[in-house]
């Protein structure tokens, strides 16, 4: 899980673009959208993306995004639940 | 009716110094190579670290100068934002093609095609200052930035007392200068940007830049210069063609080709072009100081926005600087600017410039 979590963080940086911030600068339950991280919709989006193209895993149900996307740790929950072994 | 436009401020990155608040060419900067990059200043001091981060370079240089040529003006935020482009976000236009054929058209991200689009400056301008005014944008190859014009003029008429943010920006990126350097548009040896205005071969130097004008039809108290008149000419057939349009434009516009004291071509290097600005130079204006300013921002699309940005420097301070004399001055004082550019040969356009 804690070499998941830091795969992801740099991915987020990646992807992004997140020029000003290093993966130490990003907590594991820090949140990613609003007062957390401040990410926005269109970020959403590009985290959809990320999870398509490295994990290849589809979000079924978009109400779902919030949670999953509420920080790097949901993110990571999700994805080692979700990921075909 | 409004017959002519104040410029309240004015705007530039361009590859000299022109976002660090230096004077206009204090310090010159030279280049040896056919692509001439703008200097980028700290975006930051205009945009915020959130939204930077989606911005391609082109976005930046175009929000930098809106926000320069804004600052002068001493306004907030215009009436209307009209931009002209040729070849807008090329950039981020590239990372999503890029994406489409690598990716099979599957898993498309969205920022890179948002940003791609040609208005994308304009509109970024407009979302940052919360401008909910008339937002157009020219792509119109080598008239982008005189259509812009055009339409500023056209709107001010309307509305006389509007505060226009009226720009022309255009970038290079790695694959359009491989592209258009096969077409062999560019010089590829012995490039020195200080003597490229008397080169004997073909091909000039490539070039990026944004310029923005806060335009008005009223004077304030701020205005510096004004637009007279603008008129451009597509493909003329010969050197006839080029030489009776310019008589028109002076005649139209009651102005003796002895009022002009400066003529500033876009020459640029490539010797073919350049006997373009020759014929017009020696046949009407043989008592004008010539000034070029293209060996210093490059060649492209939308020059003529830092042709117009240079005018106004000029008539800012009431002299040629000597780094855009081709010749010797002839004026001691700088009170009429006539700007003659051409693109590729097939856009040409004439824009008159007074101090006020």
């Amino acid at each position: 899980m804690e070499k998941l979590m830091q795969d992801l963080k740099e991915q987020i940086i990646k992807q992004l673009n997140l020029q000003e911030l290093t993966p130490a600068d990003i907590g594991d339950d820090q949140s990613l959208f609003k007062d957390g991280l401040g990410l926005d919709s269109i970020d959403a989006l590009e985290l959809i993306v990320l999870l398509q193209q490295n994990y290849n895993i589809r979000i079924a149900n978009p109400e779902d995004g919030p949670k999953i996307f509420a920080s790097v740790r949901t993110m990571a929950e999700f994805i080692t639940a979700n990921q075909k072994s | 009716m409004i017959n002519k436009m104040y410029i309240r401020g004015t705007g530039c990155v361009s590859p000299q110094q022109t976002a660090d608040g230096s004077g206009f060419l204090e310090e010159v900067r030279t280049y040896q190579t056919s692509r001439l990059p703008v200097i980028d200043p700290d975006y930051k001091q205009w945009i915020d670290i959130k939204l930077i981060r989606r911005m391609s370079r082109v976005i930046k240089m175009g929000v930098a100068a809106s926000q320069l040529s804004l600052q002068e003006a001493g306004i907030q935020s215009p009436t209307a934002i009209i931009t002209g482009t040729a070849y807008g976000c090329l950039a981020d236009t590239g990372v999503f093609l890029n994406k489409m054929v690598a990716q099979e058209e599957q898993m498309l991200t969205p920022t890179a095609f948002i940003q791609s689009t040609h208005n994308t400056v304009a509109g970024q301008i407009a979302l940052m200052l919360s401008c909910h005014g008339y937002n157009n944008t020219f792509v119109h190859r080598g008239f982008s930035f005189e259509n812009a014009l055009l339409d500023t003029m056209l709107t001010l008429q309307e509305n006389p007392t509007a505060q226009i943010l009226t720009g022309g920006v255009d970038e290079i990126t790695d694959q359009s200068h491989a592209i258009l350097e096969r077409f062999g548009l560019y010089k590829s040896s012995n490039i020195d940007t200080t003597n490229i205005l008397h080169s004997e071969t073909k091909g000039t130097i490539n070039g990026e830049g944004a310029a923005f004008f806060v335009l008005s039809g009223e004077k304030g108290d701020n205005a510096v210069a004004t637009i007279d008149a603008m008129a451009t000419l597509y493909k003329p057939t010969d050197v006839y063609e080029r030489m009776n349009f310019c008589a028109d434009f002076l005649s139209k516009n009651n102005i003796e080709p002895t009022a002009v004291d400066v003529i500033l071509t876009g020459r640029n290097g490539d010797f073919s072009s350049d006997l373009s600005y020759d014929h017009i130079e020696s046949s009407y204006f043989p008592g004008a100081t010539i000034a070029c300013f293209k060996h210093l921002c490059g060649e492209y699309p939308t020059a003529s926005s830092f042709g117009v940005y240079a005018a106004v420097q000029m008539l800012k301070a009431g002299e040629v600087p000597p780094a855009m004399l081709f010749g010797e001055a002839k004026h001691k004082q700088v009170k009429k600017v006539l700007l003659y550019n051409h693109h590729n040969n097939t856009h040409h356009s004439f824009i008159l410039l007074s101090v006020c």
